[in-house]
Formats: structure tokens, C-alpha cells, sequence
């Protein structure tokens, strides 16, 4: 399958965007300027931006809670995002969100993200439903975790989308830690992907730390769902690197002194690939990133001047 | 002009209206397609309409709910099922989180235009998990609104609007109405969510119900008339939004309230209502507020356990009597 250097370059932009972008998060948390808890996406980000670089802008996306990748790769506008963590009013909520944020822009297919795990796949189900019933060739897709994949809505939503054939494409982020719960304890069988033999949906297994590998699996499960062939599990492989929220100890894991987690950095892999496959030399590079550094720090600067909401924001917007 | 049709007749022209009217709206619950609904209400529905716009579900409660909340946010206009209103509780996540805050949470970037229409209460020996009406639990959940309708004219009405409406809505039929007649226009019509109807009109004693209980309610003040007792029943017909304008202007007129409705007593909506009187026409009253509800009691399956569970007659007669005191 052949990758065109555009598209290679385009998905690493992506992922160098989303680590700093956390990393400029980081630093608001530590200056107390975030309410409420950050569940940090590093090392997420090939299975992230690789699976959503596969959709159209008129795709829906649910995403997760783990870190904010898969919502960057869709376009959301970075001020807008800067604004729904600092809660204010340039926040796509207009001052709801902090901490976990519900980003919704429709006008790109980001279609929000449900609080309480595994609600989302019944919703992204439903969206392919719509899809179907629409007679469009939209793709929903869902990102999930390995701790996600075990509530029960899974299973109602798998199974419709295989009985239904629908255009789904389930991602499930597999980093192996439900929290505190290692996957060996929490899941049985040989894994999430071969859950989809069962349902009636193709299953396909990926190593997370390959963006472009993730990539390749996404485009032909998007291309199966748009032909009307049915939906898909992608189960990736990733590595958290962080704690499962900002502030947690790890006290049942490895400590990061004990891990290698830049073996499966995808991030450090991808850029490595760009230069080993000569698409940009280390120069180019320098200057591609620094201008994604100036284009976070505009938009921070920009969603910093925003005003926080009144009380008077809490009664708005319940009804239509 | 109109006709005299059975309260499931007048749903099912509600859904089929409001289907060739707008290509958006589809129907998705348990058995609603081949089978017509287990009480019949989308008899004849897929058949004129499709299998795409009348879809038999798996028995997914959670998917028919959070599934329709995700059609809904992409265009289209369901109207889900759940084969029996207990079942709100397999799927409370996906009514009370993502039905009714889904919009909110999202800085009202979407719209959630979605009925869930509820088969409610006690009849024919179902037992405990297939005969409540557990309307109350939803009044915790801002985002929705909630219709209870008692006649076959305000459940066509009330249904037409609550699919037209961008809220999500929750629409209880009681089962034991799906067959009882009454008279619905010929023409179209609909009545908007949030208003009550006086069902009958009176001086002495305030009936604020709704539902199966309202019906009873009409029984009772025909009752007390030959006891010179002149009862105005009041039917909410929506507990969200709820017209308490109405309410408060019978209680004014009466001085006497006694609220009734099928749910058990304790935390149901009836305790909400008399608060709000209390809070907003204390000074109007001469005397307690009372309320003849549900036994706070599982419902037994028995049929003839359950005909002495349910408030009746006697019991809302009584506390008429009692009032006038």
C-alpha cells in the first residue's frame, strides 16, 4: 500500500501537534490553571492520529478520554480546545469544559464524547446507523480502551453493528491498564480483535507505535464500511506513558525507570521513519516543528484573553 | 368533525402522520416491526413505511436508547421504544447522561430531536419489573421533557408535538389505556408540550393527576357531585415542562388539593407538585396537601393482588370527603 510523502508527513505534523499540545497542557495543569482531571495521551498518539487521518472531514468521530489526539487529527480549532480546559468562553462548550472535555464541533464530525465508559460505542452504532438509513457514505468511528471494551454496551453495540453490517469502525486502544487493572487480569480470550469474528465484523490487530501501519488498517476499514461491507475492530497496541490520570502515583505498575517506553514512543518512531526514509532531513524537520510550537503558542495566547463564564452559563443550553 | 377511536389508534395516526411528514422521523424498539409492537401500537407501520424506517432491534435496551441518541445527533428524528417503561432502568445511562445531557455536555454544538415512548403501569399481571411508572425518576435529569397523556385526543397531540419538538422526549402510555376510546379530530391538530387541561371543572376540591389516574379522577368528581361536592380535576398531561400556572390558579380557586397519580407514594412526582404548592400558594390552602398513589410496595404479580395495589376510586373519593371536612 502506498503512502504518499504528503500523507506521511501530514500524519507525523499531527502527532508532534498533539504532544505539544499536551505538553503546553501539562504546564497549565502545574500552574493550576485546568479544573479537573487529565487522562494524558502520550504515547497514544500513533493509534490516535493514525486511524482518524483515514476519515473524511464528514466522518463522525467519538472519541476518548485518553488524551486529545484523535480530536487534533480531525481539525478542532486549537484555540477552541485551549478554551474548553481553561474552561472559559473561547472553549468549544463556551466555558463548560475542564479537565475532560466534551469537544463537539459537528461542522467536522467530532460528535463528542460520552463521560461514562462505553456508552459511547452505542452512540457511534447509532451514528452508523444513521449513515445507513441516510443513504450517505459516512464512517462512524469509536475510540475506546481495553478497559471500555469490557462493559456490556460493547457487546449491544457490536453486535448490531455486525448484524447490521454497519459503516463502524471500532478503535480500541489497547495499552493494557484499566486504570490500575492489568488486561491479563481484567480479559480473557486472545484478544479484542478476535472478539469481531464472533459478531460478524473484520478484526485486525496493530501495533499502535506504528502510525502508518495504524493508518494503513483504518483506510481499509473506512473502505470496507463506505462499500457497505461492514464494520471493523481495530484493536492497537500502545503504551501509556503517563499515569492513567495527571497525578496518579502508579504504585501497581512498573515506575518509568523500570519501563523503556521509548521503545514504542510513537512519536520519537514516526519522526525516525521520516528521517531514515529521507522524506524530510533533520532541518526541515527542526523547522516544521517549531512552527507547530508558535502555532500552539498564538492559540494559547489567543484563548488566554477569554473571559470565564458567568453563573448565568450553567442554565444555558438545556433545552433547545 | 371527529371519530371515536381507541387511544393506540390515535398513536399509531400520530406516528404515521408525522412519518409521511417528515423522512426523517423512523421507528426502532423491540417486535415494533413484523409484529406491530407487543400492544399493537405500530401495527401496519412497516409494512406502509419500510423496513428502514420501522427497525426491529435485538433486545439492546441500551442500543435502542444510545443508539437513537446517536441518530439524532446526525440528522435524523427517532422515535425509539422500550418495550415496557421499567426497562428505563436497563438503560438509564443512555436516558438520563446521553438523552438528556448530551447537548448540554457539548456546549449545545448538537441537538438531541429523539422521542422514547414508554409502555408504563399496572396491568394484566406482569409484575414488579413490567408495571411501573417510573416517571419521577426522570424529573432528575434536566434535558428532557416528560408527557403522560390520558386521552386518545391529547396522546395523538402531545405525540405529534414531542417528535416535532428538539428536546428528547419521554412519552409514558399506560398500558391500560391502549384500548379505551374517545373522540379525536379529524383534522390536524396538536397540543403543545407543557400545558394542562382541566379536565373538569369545579369549585370545591383541586384533583391534580395524570395518567390512567386521571380517568379515575373524572369518576370520582361525577362521585361527588351527588355529595354536593364540586371537584376540579386538573391534568397535567407533562410533568417537563410542567404548567404550574394552571395548577396554582385551580389550587387558588379551591383551596383543597389532593394530587394522585399510579406511581408509588414516597419520591414520586406528586411529592414535587405539593412542594411547589406549598412553596408558591401555602396561603391559599385550608387544608394539607393529600395524595393518593401507589402503595409504597413492589406490585405483585397476582392479578388479583394487583387490582388491590392500585389507588382507586374509593381511595380518591375518600380523600375528597376527607378534604371537605
Amino acid at each position: 500500500m502506498g503512502m504518499t510523502r504528503e500523507l506521511k508527513l501530514a500524519i507525523y505534523s499531527k502527532m508532534f501537534l498533539a504532544q505539544r499540545w499536551e505538553t503546553t497542557l501539562l504546564r497549565l495543569i502545574e500552574q493550576g490553571m485546568v479544573s479537573g482531571i487529565y487522562h494524558a495521551g502520550r504515547g497514544h498518539e500513533g493509534a490516535e492520529v493514525g486511524a482518524v487521518m483515514a476519515l473524511r472531514d464528514d466522518d463522525y468521530l467519538f472519541y476518548d478520554h485518553r488524551g486529545c489526539a484523535h480530536i487534533i487529527a480531525k481539525g478542532v480549532d486549537l484555540v477552541a480546545l485551549y478554551g474548553d480546559f481553561l474552561g472559559n468562553c473561547s472553549g468549544s462548550t463556551h466555558g463548560l469544559g475542564a479537565g475532560i472535555v466534551h469537544v463537539c464541533d459537528p461542522a467536522r464530525g467530532i460528535m463528542g464524547q460520552s463521560g461514562t465508559l462505553g456508552r459511547g460505542q452505542l452512540l457511534a452504532a447509532g451514528a452508523a446507523l444513521s449513515a445507513y438509513l441516510r443513504e450517505t457514505d459516512q464512517v462512524a468511528m469509536h475510540f475506546f480502551g481495553d478497559g471500555a471494551a469490557n462493559v456490556g454496551t460493547f457487546h449491544e453495540a457490536a453486535n448490531v453493528a455486525g448484524a447490521w453490517k454497519l459503516p463502524l469502525v471500532f478503535v480500541v486502544q489497547n495499552n493494557g491498564w484499566a486504570v490500575s487493572v492489568p488486561v491479563s487480569h481484567a480479559t480473557g480470550g486472545g484478544g479484542f480483535a478476535r472478539r469481531a469474528d464472533a459478531y460478524g465484523m473484520a478484526g485486525v490487530m496493530v501495533d499502535g507505535s506504528d502510525a502508518f501501519a495504524v493508518y494503513a488498517a483504518a483506510a481499509e476499514a473506512v473502505a470496507r464500511a463506505r462499500r457497505g461491507d461492514g464494520a471493523t475492530i481495530i484493536e492497537a497496541k500502545v503504551t501509556r506513558m503517563r499515569g492513567h490520570f495527571e497525578g496518579d502515583a502508579e504504585k501497581y505498575r512498573p515506575s518509568k525507570a523500570e519501563r523503556d517506553d521509548a521503545a514504542t514512543d510513537p512519536v520519537l518512531i514516526t519522526r525516525n521513519r521520516l528521517l531514515a526514509e529521507a522524506i524530510l532531513s533533520e532541518d526541515a524537520l527542526q523547522a516544521l516543528e517549531a512552527d507547530i510550537q508558535q502555532k500552539l503558542e498564538s492559540a494559547l495566547r489567543q484563548a488566554k484573553q477569554a473571559d470565564m463564564p458567568t453563573r448565568a452559563r450553567i442554565f444555558d443550553g438545556i433545552y433547545v | 368533525m371527529s371519530r371515536t377511536i381507541t387511544m393506540g389508534a390515535a398513536l399509531r395516526e400520530a406516528l404515521l402522520e408525522e412519518m409521511e411528514r417528515d423522512p426523517r422521523v423512523f421507528i426502532m424498539g423491540e417486535d415494533v416491526g413484523a409484529m406491530g409492537g407487543v400492544f399493537g401500537v405500530t401495527h401496519g407501520l412497516q409494512k406502509r413505511f419500510g423496513k428502514k424506517r420501522v427497525i426491529d432491534t435485538p433486545i439492546s435496551e441500551m442500543f435502542i436508547v444510545g443508539g437513537g441518541v446517536g441518530a439524532a445527533i446526525t440528522g435524523l428524528r427517532p422515535v425509539v421504544e422500550l418495550q415496557f417503561a421499567d426497562f428505563l432502568y436497563n438503560a438509564a445511562d443512555e436516558v438520563l447522561a446521553k438523552m438528556a445531557k448530551w447537548r448540554y455536555m457539548h456546549g449545545g454544538n448538537v441537538t438531541v430531536p429523539m422521542v422514547l415512548r414508554l409502555p408504563a403501569g399496572a396491568m394484566g399481571g406482569v409484575g414488579a419489573e413490567h408495571s411501573q411508572c417510573p416517571e419521577a425518576m426522570l424529573l432528575q435529569a434536566p434535558g428532557l421533557h416528560v408527557v403522560v397523556p390520558s386521552t386518545p385526543r391529547d396522546a395523538k397531540g402531545l405525540l405529534k408535538s414531542a417528535i416535532r419538538n428538539d428536546n428528547p422526549v419521554c412519552f409514558f402510555e399506560h398500558k391500560a389505556m391502549y384500548q379505551i376510546t374517545g373522540e379525536v379530530p379529524d383534522e390536524e391538530y396538536t397540543i403543545p408540550l407543557g400545558t394542562a387541561d382541566i379536565k373538569h371543572e369545579g369549585r370545591d376540591v383541586s384533583i391534580i393527576t395524570w395518567g390512567r389516574m386521571a380517568h379515575i379522577a373524572m369518576s370520582v368528581a361525577e362521585a361527588a357531585k351527588k355529595r354536593d361536592i364540586s371537584v376540579e380535576v386538573v391534568d397535567v398531561r407533562c410533568l417537563q415542562p410542567l404548567d404550574l400556572e394552571t395548577i396554582l390558579r385551580s389550587v387558588r380557586k379551591t383551596g383543597r388539593v389532593i394530587i394522585s397519580h399510579e406511581a408509588s407514594k414516597t419520591g414520586g412526582a406528586g411529592a414535587e407538585i405539593a412542594a411547589l404548592i406549598a412553596e408558591n400558594a401555602l396561603e391559599a390552602l385550608q387544608g394539607p396537601i393529600r395524595r393518593v398513589c401507589g402503595p409504597d410496595a413492589p406490585i405483585p404479580q397476582s392479578q388479583h393482588l394487583e387490582k388491590l395495589w392500585l389507588p382507586n376510586s374509593g381511595d380518591l373519593l375518600q380523600a375528597v370527603e376527607e378534604a371537605m371536612r
